[in-house]
C-alpha cells in the first residue's frame, strides 16, 4: 500500500465531505506555503499570524475536520478526541505555538518539532483549515462529536 | 555480619568486577566470545539455591553481587541469592543515595550495578549516566549523551520509555529511541559502536532492554501501533555489526523459520503462515514487536520472547490468524533460527500483545522435572508449557478475564467467548482485560525458596470499537476507538503471588487506587519488593504477603527494582522513581483528563493518577 495513493483517495473523500459546508474554498492543487513567520516567543508581542480561516464561522466544517482527524490519524498521536497521548493534547489551554487560527494552520502545515509531521507537503490548504477547525472547536459547546 | 550464601555471592561479585578490569585495560579485542569475561561465573546448567523448595532448580548463571543483566539472570526470574537483608532486619532500610537522572518521562526498567559504579539509562533523550558507588552519597564519574534523534519523541506510543541495559566485556549496551544500539565501554564513558537497526520514518523505536547472549546482544524493535514489520535481531557484541535478523511475519525465509522448526500444535504448522494467515501484503504492516524481554536457557541454548500485537488493531482489516502476532519463539540464538513458536491468541482482536517476560524454571511437574517457561500474560493467563517443545502444559487466569472461558490443553488454543471479539462499525462493551492487559510490560520475579511467581497485575476493562485506518507512513495505524475502565471487584492493581504448579494465586495485596506498573525483586532474605504508581515502594514477606517497610518516593514507581553487595560489602536495593509509560503519561500535563478514548484509551481508566502523582525522575538506593 502506497500511502500517496491512501492520501489521494483520502483528499477525494474529504472533498465530498466539504460539501457539508457553507463556504467552499477552490480546492488547492499543491500544499500549503511553508512557513512565513518565525517560530517561537515573538520580542515585543507582535502580531503573528495574518491567516484567515475561511471556514471561522461554521459549524459543519469542525465535523468535516473532526473526519479529517481520525481519517489522517491525528487521532492516533493526540488522542480520540485530541486530549493527548504520543503527542500533547489540543483540548487543554496550552499552546505550544500559538492558539490563534491561523498558527494552528501553521502547526498542522509546517509540523513541529518532537515529530509532528508537515502535513503542508501533503494536504490542501482547505483541509488544513478543516482541521484547524477542529482543534479550535475542542472543549466549546459546538464540539464536534464531543467524547462520551 | 555476612551470611554463608552472601559472602559467595559477593566473592563472585569482586571476581566479576576485577574481569570487567582487566578486560577495560587490554582491550577486550582478542578476548574469545562468550567467555567467562560475560558473566560472573561459567554458565552452568541450572543452580540449587540455599532453601529452594524441592524440586525447583534455576537456570543459572544468577545475578550475584552486582546486577549485569535487564532481569539480573538470563532466566528473567529477577530472584537474587542475596540474603543480608531479610524478612527480620527490612524494617529498618533507609534512603542512602538519591541521584536525579535529569528527566521527567516514565522510568521503567532499573539499574545495572557493575564493579562498584551503577549505570542508569534515561528515558529520551537516553543518557547513560555512571555513579561510582564508593564516594560517598554516590559521584558521577560521567555521563554520555547520545542525542537521538527528536522525531522519534512523536512515533513513542507509550511513552518515550527505556527498559535497561545488558552489561557485556567490558561495555554497557542499550538501545536508543531512535531505533539505534550503542555500545559504551564502562570504563571511560565513550561510545564503542552504535549501530541503526530500524527506521524512525516507518515508525520504528527501541525501547525494550537488550540482552547479551555469549557473542551476540538480542534487540527487539517497538511500533506495533504504527503498521511497522516486527523483528528480533542479533548484533555482534563487540562490532554492532547485524549478524542475523527475524521478521515476526512475511516468508519462512524471513521469520527464520527452516528445517529446525517443530511447534508443538498443528494449528503454529505449515508452509509461510506469516504471508498466508494476512490478506495479500497486509503482514508488511504486521506489527508482532518484540518490545519487551528477552530470556535464554544456556544449556538449551535458545532464547525465548513474545511478540506484539498485529497491525491494524480493527480485526476486520486483516482475516486470518496474523502469524506470527502475539507468538512466543524459542530460536536458537547463533543463527535466529526459529526451534518452535507458540500463537497464544490467534487473530487478535484486543491489542493482547504478548511480550511479557518468560520466566525460565525447572520444576517437578506431574512427577517428574521438566524444563518450564512461565509466562504471565496479558491476555490474564499465567501459561506454563515445556522450554524444550513448546507444549502449553497450563493456563489459567490470574485476573478477571471474560474474552475467553479457558485454554484447551490438547489443542492450545483459547475457548473464546465470541460476543467479546472486537469488530470494525461496532461498540464490543465490557471485554476484560482491556488492551493494557491483566499485566503490562513490567516484569515478575520468582523465588525458587517458595515457588510462587510475583506477579504486578492490574484491573482493567475495555470498550473497543473497530474504525477504519488509513495507513500513513510515521503516523499511528490503529482503526480502533477505545475506553478503558477499572474492572470488577473495587481494586485496581494486584500483587499476586501465584503458584504455577497449582496454578492459583497463594496471596495477593491490592491497591485500590492505581495499577501496579513496576518490576518486582524477590530475594533469598524472603523479601519481595514492588513500587506503586503513587510512589511507594514496599517490600513484603514473599511467604504471606505481610508487609515489612514501605518508602514514599518522589514520583509513581513504575522501574524494576534491582539489589546488589556494594563496595562497603553490604546488600542494597536500588528503583527508579519517576511515573510514565502508557498507563502512566496521563499524569502528564500534557494528557487531558476529559478525553476518555486519549493515549490509545487509558486515560478513561487513569484519570485519578494526576491527583495521587506528578512526574519525577530519580534513582533512589535503600540500605541498612
Amino acid at each position: 500500500m502506497r500511502p500517496s495513493l491512501v492520501l489521494g483517495a483520502l483528499a477525494l473523500a474529504a472533498a465530498a465531505c466539504e460539501r457539508s459546508t457553507q463556504t467552499q474554498p477552490p480546492a488547492a492543487a499543491a500544499g500549503a506555503p511553508a512557513a512565513h513567520y518565525a517560530v517561537g516567543p515573538i520580542p515585543g508581542g507582535g502580531e503573528r499570524s495574518e491567516r484567515t480561516n475561511p471556514f471561522a464561522d461554521d459549524r459543519g466544517a469542525a465535523t468535516s475536520g473532526r473526519r479529517l482527524f481520525v481519517a489522517y490519524n491525528c487521532a492516533g498521536c493526540h488522542g480520540g478526541h485530541a486530549g493527548g497521548g504520543m503527542g500533547p493534547s489540543l483540548r487543554d489551554d496550552v499552546w505550544l505555538y500559538g492558539g490563534a487560527d491561523g498558527d494552528v494552520f501553521a502547526s498542522i502545515a509546517e509540523g513541529r518539532a518532537n515529530g509532528m509531521p508537515a502535513w503542508g507537503t501533503l494536504l490542501p490548504e482547505s483541509q488544513i483549515w478543516l482541521l484547524t477547525t477542529y482543534v479550535k472547536s475542542l472543549r466549546t459547546p459546538h464540539e464536534a462529536q464531543p467524547p462520551r | 555480619m555476612l551470611g554463608t550464601n552472601t559472602r559467595r555471592v559477593l566473592e563472585s561479585g569482586r571476581r566479576a568486577a576485577a574481569c570487567a578490569v582487566v578486560c577495560v585495560a587490554l582491550g577486550c579485542d582478542g578476548a574469545p566470545s562468550g567467555d567467562a569475561a560475560a558473566q560472573p561465573e561459567a554458565p552452568a546448567a541450572v543452580q540449587s539455591v540455599a532453601g529452594s523448595k524441592p524440586g525447583i532448580q534455576l537456570v543459572s548463571p544468577l545475578p550475584t553481587g552486582e546486577w549485569h543483566l535487564p532481569s539480573g539472570d538470563y532466566a528473567a526470574t529477577r530472584f537474587s541469592p542475596l540474603d543480608q537483608l531479610d524478612t527480620s532486619n527490612v524494617g529498618g532500610l533507609k534512603v542512602v543515595h538519591t541521584f536525579s537522572t535529569g528527566t521527567l518521562r516514565g522510568h521503567e526498567g532499573g539499574p545495572l550495578i557493575v564493579g562498584g559504579t551503577m549505570y542508569v539509562t534515561t528515558p529520551y533523550p537516553n543518557n547513560l549516566i555512571a555513579i561510582d558507588l564508593t564516594q560517598p552519597g554516590g559521584a558521577i564519574r560521567w555521563i554520555y549523551e547520545p542525542n537521538p534523534d527528536p522525531r522519534a519523541v512523536g512515533i513513542a506510543c507509550c511513552d518515550v520509555v527505556n527498559r535497561g541495559a545488558s552489561y557485556a566485556n567490558g561495555k554497557i549496551i542499550y538501545n536508543l529511541l531512535d531505533a539505534h544500539t550503542v555500545a559504551v565501554d564502562a570504563e571511560t564513558g565513550k561510545e564503542v559502536w552504535r549501530t541503526k537497526t530500524g527506521s524512525i520514518d516507518i515508525g520504528e523505536t527501541t525501547t525494550m532492554a537488550p540482552l547479551v547472549v555469549k557473542d551476540k546482544v538480542i534487540v527487539g524493535n517497538s511500533g506495533g501501533e504504527l503498521g511497522v514489520r516486527g523483528w528480533v535481531l542479533a548484533l555482534d557484541v563487540e562490532t554492532g555489526k547485524e549478524l542475523w535478523r527475524a521478521f515476526a511475519a512475511g516468508p519462512d525465509s524471513e521469520v527464520l523459520i527452516g528445517e529446525n522448526f517443530r511447534p508443538f500444535y498443528e494449528k503454529d504448522r505449515g508452509k509461510d503462515l506469516g504471508v498466508s494467515s494476512w490478506p495479500p501484503d497486509q503482514w508488511k504492516l504486521g506489527g508482532g514487536t518484540a518490545w519487551g524481554w528477552i530470556s535464554y536457557d544456556p544449556a538449551l541454548d535458545l532464547i525465548y520472547y513474545g511478540t506484539g500485537n498485529p497491525g491494524v488493531w480493527n480485526p476486520d482489516l486483516r482475516p486470518g490468524d496474523n502469524k506470527w502476532s502475539c507468538t512466543i519463539f524459542a530460536r536458537d540464538p547463533d543463527d535466529g533460527s526459529a526451534r518452535w513458536a507458540y500463537q497464544i491468541s490467534a487473530h487478535d482482536a484486543w491489542d493482547y500483545d504478548e511480550i511479557m517476560e518468560n520466566v525460565l524454571v525447572d520444576m517437578e511437574w506431574g512427577g517428574r522435572m521438566r524444563k518450564l517457561l512461565i509466562h504471565p500474560g496479558r491476555t490474564g493467563f499465567v501459561f506454563v508449557l515445556d522450554r524444550e517443545s513448546g507444549e502449553l502444559l497450563s493456563a489459567e487466569k490470574f485476573q478477571p478475564v471474560n474474552w475467553a472461558e479457558r485454554y484447551e490443553i490438547t489443542t492450545g488454543k483459547p475457548v473464546e467467548v465470541p460476543e467479546k471479539r472486537t469488530r470494525g462499525g461496532a461498540v464490543t462493551h465490557n471485554i476484560c482485560p482491556s488492551s493494557t492487559g491483566a499485566k503490562e510490560w513490567n516484569p515478575s520475579a520468582f523465588s525458587p525458596r517458595t515457588g510462587l511467581l510475583y506477579i504486578a497485575a492490574h484491573n482493567t476493562c475495555m470498550d473497543y470499537e473497530g474504525i477504519e485506518a488509513n495507513y500513513i507512513a510515521g503516523t499511528p495505524y490503529l482503526g480502533a476507538s477505545v475506553k478503558m475502565y477499572r474492572g470488577p471487584g473495587g481494586y485496581h492493581g494486584e500483587l499476586v503471588a501465584w503458584d504455577p504448579v497449582q496454578a492459583k494465586p497463594v496471596w495477593t495485596i491490592r491497591d485500590e487506587k492505581l495499577p501496579l506498573y513496576s518490576g518486582v525483586l524477590a530475594t533469598a532474605g524472603d523479601l519481595v519488593f514492588y513500587g506503586r504508581m503513587d510512589g511507594w515502594f514496599h517490600a513484603v514477606d514473599a511467604r504471606d504477603g505481610r508487609e515489612l517497610w514501605k518508602f514514599k518516593t518522589g514520583s509513581g514507581v513504575i522501574g524494576n527494582p534491582v539489589t546488589y553487595i556494594g563496595p562497603d560489602g553490604k546488600q542494597y536495593v536500588a528503583v527508579y522513581s519517576g511515573v510514565g509509560g502508557w498507563m502512566g503519561a496521563v499524569a502528564f500535563p500534557g494528557v487531558s483528563a476529559d478525553d476518555p478514548y486519549a493515549a490509545l484509551g487509558v486515560v478513561g481508566a487513569m484519570a485519578d493518577i494526576k491527583k495521587h502523582t506528578v512526574q519525577g525522575g530519580m534513582v533512589y538506593v535503600f540500605g541498612l
